[in-house]
């Protein structure tokens, strides 16, 4: 637990964990115009930091958010494309939606039940787009696919048009592009197509150069919110020019050798010349909260490194979606998709491949390396990002190139693994775990992160939809990513917090009590005599000073879990460690030392002379008591003082301690017992209260004691303040969040969950069963979910009933 | 009193059990100087000059320097049980610590038993002013906690001094423990090896520049051990004896508390440090380490 205060890498998995593997039409762009009011979570964020309002549009109640879908403008939907500038553009542009794809319809042939299934959940987002906007793709034959089409003729129409399928140009990762030759009924030749802009740009017929500079203005705008693109584009195909190319077509479709190959090439000739209709942009939708989570996180001083089995554009992709990686941030890219290798790999010899391979990520790494030095050096560089395949990651965490990997990878602020296996993943993160000796925290959702998250310090898992390996095989398990702001800022932050001023503080008790016997046994001829009673040392780690400790533990904050995620920089001090360092143990010994020394010297020296108007003299058993109670008035007192929130549970304690020490003192010194036992301090006390020395020393030797660290405490808070004690400073005027703080949780919430958890607040009638033995939240909720109450169960839903169960009061009060 | 010297040292120190008697050297009790007084010169008197008036009641110390009544040893070796117990026959264990003054030479037990009591100290003071000879109150010099509950009533001194070796004074055996407020004194152990010990109180008052005689019986043998013996007279204030170390410790704290309660009212008033100003922020001082990674 001490480790998660210092975490200082972030080993995260995509799918399921960043991203909820869930595509949606979000946005469009049809003949130079943009569609699409959404707004995506990095403009948010991008908003938020500069402070701008946006005017979110509230969204028409009756819009039928489907899956894949979320795309809200009035001027496409229901039929209004009509009245746009140019609906024929529009009308090219559903018509590429419904019939430029590998889909296949299943279900009944209505809109409501229909389902898609298709290779990837970015077509069957693009085909539900072409539905919602009235062209309805619902049956497919090996040679036509049928459309419903509404509004084409006039508004509120609808008409069945099948379209014959003569050619499918398939997707592939070096076309990057997917064509569709299709006959009109009306007998027009169309191809549609649909794919990378790159490629999709360098095939463009001459002209319109206005369209093609604002459609890629958008294209760029969209890239940069983090969605993901696909420019669309037709030609119209003369029959003649059409036949021609298709005995070509037909040829290289049965050729035997080097098929695809010859596909390719043949695609080529057909794909070109082609008119630009529009782009549309997709939203890869992540986890609620990531790209805040993801920057709040960097400014805590955490460097997440992405690592996922997802392909090199995906992971990039993505990594910009989260503000992984920015346009500012200069890109190191250690790819084995490069022409050379990819030669090398036709050839087909894999001892080659495996030579060329290493040479290749050798000779990537040290420009890279280089490069990245200069950056370094200079002053105001950009920030550097690393990505990082699979393949090369094999040879690069290879023994003799490791420690180069290492360096870059430490000097870049995020890195980006793709198309690694698992055990990669674990070697990466015990890559730096090792090599770097640095705190590290996994987190991931599926099996494949499970030997990632044991090779970490700290293993966290996703109790998401992808079953319970990552949970079993974590130390915490968390809902959504977003929440690790939670547990790393505020949790892990107090935590480390608590634990360091835990140990310095039995550190400095136990040095301070047994010092001041250490002084006395040079007064003794170093013959062992001891200072205190037997049952006086016993007990003073065991009664008089456990439970303020414990109270501090539990209880201290420095600063609020609001103000934690406020001041995210504030974790970098669990970091850096700066509260348990050489210094600060140094520090706490000093004082420790000179507190022993008031202790012992002021107590014994004073006690020296006649004792009140009687004249009486003390033995050692009468100054040793007095210096005990001084050394568990001044242990208990200095725990007050270093503790930044002080709770009723530390006056109980650390008055309830010092109250055991006296009672259990007027006790013991009080009786006789049977057995043997020297009566040293039998009825000291007593005799020790009777004398006004006792409370001039009672007062005096504390004071003087503690005199020393409140002296230094104040000039470290004048000269140099911690960054948690000028966060305290500007925040001195807020009220104390003690009792707000159980809201937090809720400052995320959805209207409805906002409003469930109003209602429990509120004051109900509280049943006299209430310690009936099913009065647990499953049952609380099973019998509210009867009553027809919805109550969400959520992690922090039952932390909340946890936390509410400890006042029970309250509801009455109200 | 008698003057008896004792054949070994008071300090538990050289303090050893009768078999491993120490070889004869220069420094063996017979050699040392006490010893070789004859009775008459063992008594002597000094004088002094009281400074200012001491009203009565005038309490007399006795104090010893280098004298280790904290040695480990000398600590345990008593048994309270036997002190408080009438007929204490003394169970193994707690008569354990009384050696090796547990038996007299005819193997009796000895009440009280142990170094502590063994050493007891046994110089004896007389004080006259201009002739007139002043009375010594020894009654109420111990705490009452200590004759009421640890000394007995009905306990009385056996066999005590009464071993090869005599330590110090010798009790008078009709006179129950809790009497004897001598022993009571001694027996409460000092925490440091310099210490005093009231011996009792003057029940009159002191006047200035009066001469006063005293008439010191030297019995008690500290050079064996190279201490030192002192008489302290002193009068008590409603707090006690003089301690000029607490009265001096608070001033010296006061004084320190204002001195920096005032550099500090300086500090704040020459060079303030604005309460909560964000450009302390570690982060902020130093902008190479802030980590954003949105522009």
């Amino acid at each position: 637990m001490l480790c998660i205060g210092q975490v200082e890498y972030i080993f995260s998995d995509k799918t399921g964990t960043l991203t909820r593997n869930l595509m949606e039409f979000f946005k469009c762009s049809i003949g130079g115009e943009m569609y699409g009011t959404g707004i995506t979570e990095i403009e948010r964020g991008v908003a938020m930091q500069t402070g701008i309002k946006i005017q979110e549009v509230e969204k028409a109640a009756n819009t039928a958010h489907e899956k894949g879908f979320n795309f809200d403008d009035p001027r496409l939907l229901r039929g209004a494309w009509r009245n746009e500038p140019n609906p024929d553009i529009c009308k090219e542009f559903f018509r590429c939606l419904a019939i430029c794809h590998t889909v296949l319809p299943e279900g009944d042939e209505s809109p409501e039940k229909i389902t898609y299934q298709a290779a990837s959940p970015d077509e069957a987002a693009l085909v539900t787009a072409a539905k919602n906007f009235g062209f309805f793709f619902y049956r497919r034959t090996p040679t036509m696919i049928y459309v419903r089409e509404s509004h084409v003729e006039k508004m509120g129409k609808m008409q069945d048009v099948s379209y014959e399928i003569l050619n499918v140009l398939e997707f592939n990762s070096t076309r990057k592009r997917q064509s569709v030759v299709c006959r009109y009924p009306d007998g027009r030749l169309v191809l549609y197509s649909k794919g990378a802009d790159t490629v999709i740009y360098e095939r463009l017929a001459d002209g319109s150069g206005d369209l093609k500079k604002v459609t890629r203005e958008h294209l760029e705008q969209f890239g940069s919110s983090g969605l993901r693109t696909l420019c669309l584009a037709y030609r119209d195909l003369n029959p003649d020019m059409y036949e021609r190319w298709n005995e070509k077509f037909i040829q290289a479709k049965s050729s035997l050798r080097d098929r695809e190959q010859k596909l390719d090439e043949v695609a080529e000739l057909i794909e070109k010349d082609l008119i630009l209709i529009g782009c549309t942009a997709i939203e890869d939708k992540l986890q609620e909260g990531v790209p805040a989570c993801i920057e709040t996180l960097s400014r805590a001083g955490i460097k997440i490194w992405v690592l996922t089995g997802d392909k090199l554009e995906t992971a990039i992709n993505i990594a910009y979606a989260c503000n992984l990686i920015n346009n500012g941030m200069k890109q190191f890219i250690i790819s084995s998709e490069t022409d050379a290798i990819r030669e090398v790999e036709e050839k087909g010899d894999p001892v080659e491949i495996a030579r060329v391979l290493r040479e290749e990520v050798k000779k990537d790494l040290k420009t890279c390396f280089e490069e990245a030095q200069q950056y370094m050096h200079s002053v105001s560089g950009p920030k550097l990002a690393l990505v990082i395949d699979g393949k090369c990651l094999m040879y690069a965490l290879d023994p003799s190139l490791r420690v180069m990997l290492l360096n870059l990878s430490l000097n870049c602020s995020s890195v980006v693994c793709c198309r690694v296996s698992p055990l990669q993943k674990a070697q990466v993160t015990s890559l730096v775990k090792k090599g770097a000796r640095k705190i590290t925290l996994s987190i991931g959702d599926g099996a494949n992160d499970v030997s990632m998250i044991q090779a970490a310090h700290i293993g966290i898992g996703i109790s998401g939809q992808e079953g319970m390996q990552a949970v079993m095989a974590s130390d915490f398990a968390i809902a959504q990513f977003r929440y690790l702001t939670d547990l790393l800022l505020v949790h892990g932050r107090w935590s480390y917090i608590r634990i360091c001023k835990v140990v310095m503080y039995f550190f400095y008790k136990n040095l301070t009590f047994t010092m001041t016997q250490f002084w006395f046994t040079f007064y003794t001829g170093f013959s062992g005599q001891r200072f205190y009673d037997d049952w006086f040392q016993s007990l003073f780690n065991v009664i008089f000073t456990s439970m303020p400790v414990i109270a501090m533990g539990l209880f201290e904050k420095d600063v609020s879990a609001t103000l934690s995620k406020k001041y995210p920089e504030l974790y970098q001090e669990g970091i850096k460690n700066v509260f348990f360092t050489w210094r600060v143990v140094a520090v706490w010994a000093f004082f420790s030392v000179y507190q022993s020394l008031v202790l012992y010297y002021f107590v014994a020296s004073s006690s020296f002379g006649g004792q009140n108007s009687s004249g009486k003299i003390f033995g050692i058993w009468d100054v040793s008591t007095m210096a005990f109670t001084c050394v568990v008035v001044t242990v208990n007192l200095r725990l007050l003082m270093m503790c930044n929130s002080i709770t009723r549970y530390h006056y109980i304690t650390v008055g309830g301690s010092i109250l055991a020490w006296f009672i259990f003192v007027f006790i013991y010194a009080g009786i006789m017992t049977p057995y043997d036992r020297q009566e040293n301090v039998y009825f000291v006390i007593y005799v020790l209260m009777s004398t006004f020395y006792f409370y001039f020393t009672l007062i005096l030797v504390p004071v003087v004691a503690l005199f020393g660290d409140f002296i230094y405490q104040g000039v470290q808070r004048w000269f140099a303040p911690y960054d948690y004690q000028i966060v305290q400073e500007i925040h001195r005027h807020e009220p104390d969040e003690r009792r707000t703080g159980l809201l937090e949780v809720g400052n995320q919430l959805t209207p409805e969950e906002a409003r469930s958890f109003a209602i429990a607040q509120l004051p109900r009638e509280l049943s006299k069963h209430t310690g009936f033995a099913f009065d647990s939240p499953g049952y609380e909720s099973f019998f509210a979910s009867q009553l027809g109450i919805y109550a969400p169960q959520k992690a922090w839903d039952v932390a909340r009933r946890a936390s509410m169960r400890s006042r029970p009061k309250l509801p009455k009060k109200n | 009193m008698n003057g008896a010297a004792s054949t070994d040292s008071c300090s538990p120190t050289v303090l050893k059990p009768k078999s491993k008697k120490p070889k004869y050297s220069r420094f063996s009790q017979q050699e040392l100087p006490a010893n070789k007084l004859n009775s008459n010169t063992r008594i002597f008197s000094r004088y002094f000059q009281v400074p200012k008036q001491m009203k009565s009641p005038v309490f007399i110390y006795y104090q010893l320097e280098n004298f280790y009544q904290n040695h480990r040893r000398f600590v345990k070796s008593r048994s309270d049980k036997q002190l408080r117990s009438k007929g204490f026959k003394g169970d193994k264990k707690s008569m354990e610590t009384c050696k090796p003054v547990l038996q007299s030479t005819d193997k009796s037990l000895i009440v009280p038993c142990g170094l502590v009591a063994w050493s007891l100290f046994n110089d004896t003071y007389g004080f006259s002013v201009k002739g007139k000879s002043l009375q010594v109150n020894k009654k109420d010099i111990a705490w009452g906690s200590d004759k009421k509950y640890k000394f007995g009533s009905n306990v009385f001194p056996k066999n005590f001094q009464n071993t090869d070796e005599v330590g110090g004074a010798k009790l008078n055996s009709s006179i129950p423990l809790s009497e004897q407020e001598d022993l009571i004194v001694w027996m409460r152990t000092a925490t440091l090896p310099t210490f005093r010990k009231l011996y009792g109180r003057i029940e009159q008052d002191l006047q200035a520049n009066d001469i006063v005689t005293v008439v010191i019986q030297n019995n008690y043998n500290t050079y064996g051990f190279k201490g030192t013996k002192s008489l302290v007279l002193s009068t008590t204030s409603w707090v006690g004896g003089k301690n000029s170390f607490i009265g001096l410790a608070y001033i010296t704290i006061g004084g320190i508390c204002l001195f920096l309660a005032v550099s500090f009212i300086l500090l704040y008033v020459i060079k303030p440090r604005p309460l909560g100003d964000p450009s302390y922020l570690s982060w902020n001082r130093n902008p190479s380490t802030t980590s954003r990674t949105l522009s």
